[in-house]
Formats: C-alpha cells, sequence, structure tokens
C-alpha cells in the first residue's frame, strides 16, 4: 500500500473521473472501483468518502438517486451538468500537477 | 451469502446506535454496511452476522459515522441556506414587494413617533411568545414521532426545529439589545431610521419565511430533496 497522504488532495479529481466513466455508482461501488483499478494501491476509506460525496453533492455536482435493491434502499451519484464541466478542469488541473511534479522530482527528464 | 430482512433492520439500529438520528443519513450507510459484510462473508463464510458487521464498522475510523453525519449535516445547511434565499427573494419581485413596503413604510413611520421603541418592544414580545408557542408544539410532534420510531429526515428536523436559527430566541436576543442601548428611536438621524426600518422589515420577512412558509411547503421541499421521501413514505 502506498502512502494515502499523498492521494488525499486527489479524492474528489478521482470520485469525479469515476463518474464520468460509469454514469451513476453507489458509495461501496466507488471504493471497490478504485481498489480494482489501483490494484490494492488506493484503499478509499469510508470515513473520507462519503463526507466527499456530499460535499460535490452540496456544491451541485452530483445529483442522487435512489433504487431499491433486494431488501434495501441503495443512493447513487451521477454528474449533473456543472459537474461535468468541473470534472473536465479538476483533470486539466491534475494533468498540470503531475507535470509540475514530474519536472521537480526528475528534473532529467524534462529537459528539452 | 445476502443479508436478511430482519438483519437489514438491524443495520439501521445499529446507525442509530453510533448517533446516526436521520433516515437519508442511515439509509446510505446500511447499504454500505451490508455490501461490505456480503464481501466480507465471502471471504470468511463462518463469520457471524455481528463480527462480520463491527469488521466493517472498524473501516470507518475511531470517529465512526461521525465524519459522515458533519459532512450531511455541511450539506443540509446550504441547501436550506438555498431554499430560504429562494423563498425570501420572491418578498422583493412583484406581487409580494407591495406587501415589503408597506411593512418598510409602516416601520418608517412609527419608528417616528416618540417613544416608538416601546412600541416596538411590545409587538416583538407578542411576536416572541407565539413563537415559543409554536416551537414548543413543532417540538412535540417531533417527539412523538420518533417515539412511534417513524422515519424522520435530516431536512425535516431543520424545516421543523432548528430553523437556522431563526427561532424566538433570536427576537429575545433583538429585544434585548433595543432595551440594553436604550436610544430614543425618534431622535435619530433619518438614514438611521431608514436602516432600522429596512432591517427589521428583513427579519419579520426570514422569521415569516422560516417559521410559516417552509413548513407549510415542507412536503413539497422534502420530495424535491430526497428522491427517496415519496417511497418510504409509501412503503
Amino acid at each position: 500500500m502506498g502512502n494515502q497522504k499523498l492521494y488525499k488532495g486527489s479524492l474528489q479529481t478521482i470520485i469525479l473521473k469515476l463518474l464520468e466513466t460509469n454514469d451513476k455508482m453507489y458509495g461501496y461501488e466507488i471504493t471497490q472501483k478504485v481498489k480494482e483499478l489501483t490494484k490494492g494501491e488506493l484503499k478509499i476509506t469510508e470515513g473520507a468518502l462519503y463526507p466527499a460525496l456530499h460535499k460535490l453533492e452540496a456544491d451541485g455536482l452530483l445529483d442522487v438517486e435512489i433504487a431499491k435493491v433486494g431488501n434495501r434502499l441503495r443512493k447513487y451519484y451521477k454528474l449533473t451538468e456543472s459537474g461535468s464541466k468541473e470534472t473536465a478542469n479538476k483533470l486539466e488541473e491534475m494533468q498540470e500537477f503531475l507535470k509540475t511534479m514530474q519536472h521537480l522530482v526528475n528534473p532529467k527528464l524534462s529537459l528539452e | 451469502m445476502k443479508l436478511t430482512e430482519n438483519q437489514i433492520d438491524s443495520l439501521y439500529k445499529f446507525t442509530r446506535k453510533h448517533y446516526v438520528y436521520f433516515y437519508d443519513v442511515q439509509t446510505e450507510l446500511v447499504d454500505h454496511l451490508a455490501n461490505d459484510i456480503e464481501e466480507i462473508w465471502e471471504e470468511k463464510p463462518n463469520l457471524t452476522f455481528e463480527d462480520a458487521r463491527d469488521t466493517s464498522f472498524k473501516k470507518f475510523g475511531i470517529f465512526g459515522f461521525m465524519d459522515v453525519i458533519e459532512a450531511k449535516q455541511k450539506q443540509m445547511n446550504k441547501r436550506y441556506w438555498k431554499i430560504l434565499w429562494r423563498f425570501f427573494r420572491e418578498w422583493f419581485t412583484f406581487p409580494k414587494v407591495v406587501t415589503t413596503v408597506s411593512i418598510f413604510v409602516s416601520l418608517f413611520v412609527v419608528l417616528q413617533i416618540q417613544y416608538s421603541e416601546y412600541i416596538l418592544l411590545g409587538a416583538l414580545f407578542i411576536l416572541v411568545s407565539f413563537d415559543l408557542i409554536k416551537q414548543t408544539k413543532s417540538k412535540k410532534k417531533h417527539k412523538k414521532k420518533e417515539q412511534k420510531k417513524e422515519k424522520i429526515f435530516l431536512l425535516e428536523s431543520m424545516i421543523g426545529d432548528t430553523r437556522q436559527g431563526f427561532s424566538g430566541f433570536a427576537f429575545i436576543n433583538i429585544f434585548n439589545s433595543i432595551n440594553l442601548v436604550k436610544v430614543p428611536f425618534s431622535t435619530l438621524g433619518i438614514y438611521w431610521l431608514l436602516l432600522i426600518s429596512f432591517s427589521i422589515t428583513c427579519v419579520i420577512l426570514l422569521f415569516y419565511v422560516t417559521g410559516y412558509l417552509i413548513p407549510q411547503k415542507a412536503q413539497e421541499l422534502l420530495e424535491e430533496t430526497y428522491p427517496e421521501y415519496k417511497m418510504v413514505n409509501n412503503l
């Protein structure tokens, strides 16, 4: 398991990106999907995921849908229109960040 | 292995025991725990329901559901303010603005009468009394609902009880401040009077919106906020 602290600031971007590719997802599904995609490298904790989802919902970036699955209710999240726009912004920011880090961590590669 | 109906019910009780009082927050956590318990059982089928549940709960960290509750509360506060603003704004558009202007002008006129602060204090006192009675009634209703173990949504409780602080208690504070300042309003300059009239008009409107209008529209607002509200109440 890598250093979880390094991922912390990117949680919202990760959630938005996942919802962009998967249309609608529920909380548990998000944790599992991240685990699967990163081969267990990143584990989103429950105590961080739901607060992040609720914040994104409050900011109007996510919308919710409820479905009855088996004997329980399930809450699905999906992107709103402004959520889709924000996803694009956040991903761009992330690319910038990665590039900057690359310059700092590995200066040789960045010599052009 | 799938969870039974009884086990789902016991998970609702479990979240309640861990200070999650509102149905909307409980539901999401119950689904999460249930999924996780089912996943845990795939690896360790011999684990009891209680053990699997506790393993899953531990993943929330030492503060348990606290972070989730706090974030939800913040989100709902934001939503409540949006609703409040939506209703409040209406009073500055036609035709309601006529009422607003009338309140403003009456206040402005009354404030210029000698001893106007006493008239104002008297009016406030009556308002506070009415509101406290109303609030007590609403709290009793809420308690009854709780005793009957009916499902209460977070926003529902905010509409009925806390009302973002615009309650009789806020008025008692204004009452006290007017009482303490002891400046006869009739001797103040015109700009002060305009400002005071405008502020009191806004407070009266906020009081009316939070105390009467929003509770009246509660059903509609809850259905708009919670896609599950209708579903749950029809179960």
